[in-house]
């Protein structure tokens, strides 16, 4: 249990609120991802000046939460998968919550550093 | 009926409590629930692959995301079916899933026809777009 504004918030319930606002988010980029791409049929001049838009650091910081967003819904989808056709996996509720989480955030390091590195400013 | 056995059975018709529970009726909404479940495996290896190839393997080989790197990804008709398949798989996936919240959270009639109504007619265009975009990239220009 944590105390998330004065509620008493399971981390299972910040999990499943999680797959939510990941799923959503994710949804988001791909119709943005969709409009930037549409200017490769522009030319070479139009596309490249478009990826410009990512080389910068708020832009990186975007990449990693995008990242972290799919690599949990990946993983939080895979654990509702096996729970919803294993049902005797049930009883793992706890444990198989808690190491997605851990899972993501642990993934996350290495992957947050290979995206930000080159543009960190002291980098 | 005890505390129990109807506790029981609700823990069998949705283990996962991250998602809907199972339609018990078959139909529209059974097929929704096995198609997310299906594309999201798929999207597993897709989408993480995607991102992965894209935003860490280019990253450490040096490489960078421009006209040329489309040029030679997409001349391949590989990568354009990979891509393809993301694109309407994520797609289905991710408008399903929002049709599933905004069904959740907005109790207004009138309110949530014209969201889903939108939701869809905006998806529509995006996903002929998205199509376009695959079919119609000319790698020799």
């Amino acid at each position: 249990m944590i105390n998330l504004f004065g509620y008493r918030v399971s981390w299972t319930q910040l999990a499943w609120f999680g797959h939510r606002a990941s799923g959503l988010g994710v949804l988001l980029f791909l119709f943005l991802h969709i409009v930037e791409t549409s200017t490769v049929l522009l030319g070479p001049e139009v596309y490249d000046f478009t990826q410009t838009f990512y080389a910068n650091l708020p832009a990186k910081i975007g990449e990693v939460l995008l990242m972290a967003a799919l690599v949990y819904h990946s993983l939080n989808g895979l654990r509702v998968i096996v729970m919803d056709f294993w049902p005797a996996s049930t009883i793992y509720y706890r444990p198989l919550t808690y190491g997605v989480i851990a899972a993501t955030v642990v993934s996350m390091v290495p992957l947050g550093a290979i995206i930000l590195t080159a543009y960190l400013p002291w980098g | 009926m005890t505390a129990t056995t109807r506790r029981s059975r609700v823990i069998y018709t949705n283990p996962s409590r991250a998602a809907r529970p199972k339609p018990e009726a078959s139909g529209r909404e059974r097929f929704w629930w096995y198609f997310m479940r299906f594309s999201g495996l798929a999207l597993v290896f897709l989408a993480l692959g995607h991102m992965f190839i894209m935003h860490v393997l280019v990253v450490l080989t040096g490489q960078q995301i421009d006209f040329a790197f489309v040029q030679s990804r997409w001349g391949t008709p590989f990568w354009r079916i990979y891509d393809l398949l993301l694109l309407v798989l994520a797609l289905a996936h991710g408008v399903n899933g929002a049709r599933i919240v905004i069904g959740d959270y907005v109790t207004h009639r009138t309110a949530r026809g014209l969201l889903l109504s939108l939701l869809l007619a905006i998806s529509a265009i995006w996903l002929v777009a998205g199509i376009a975009i695959i079919a119609l990239f000319d790698p020799s220009t």
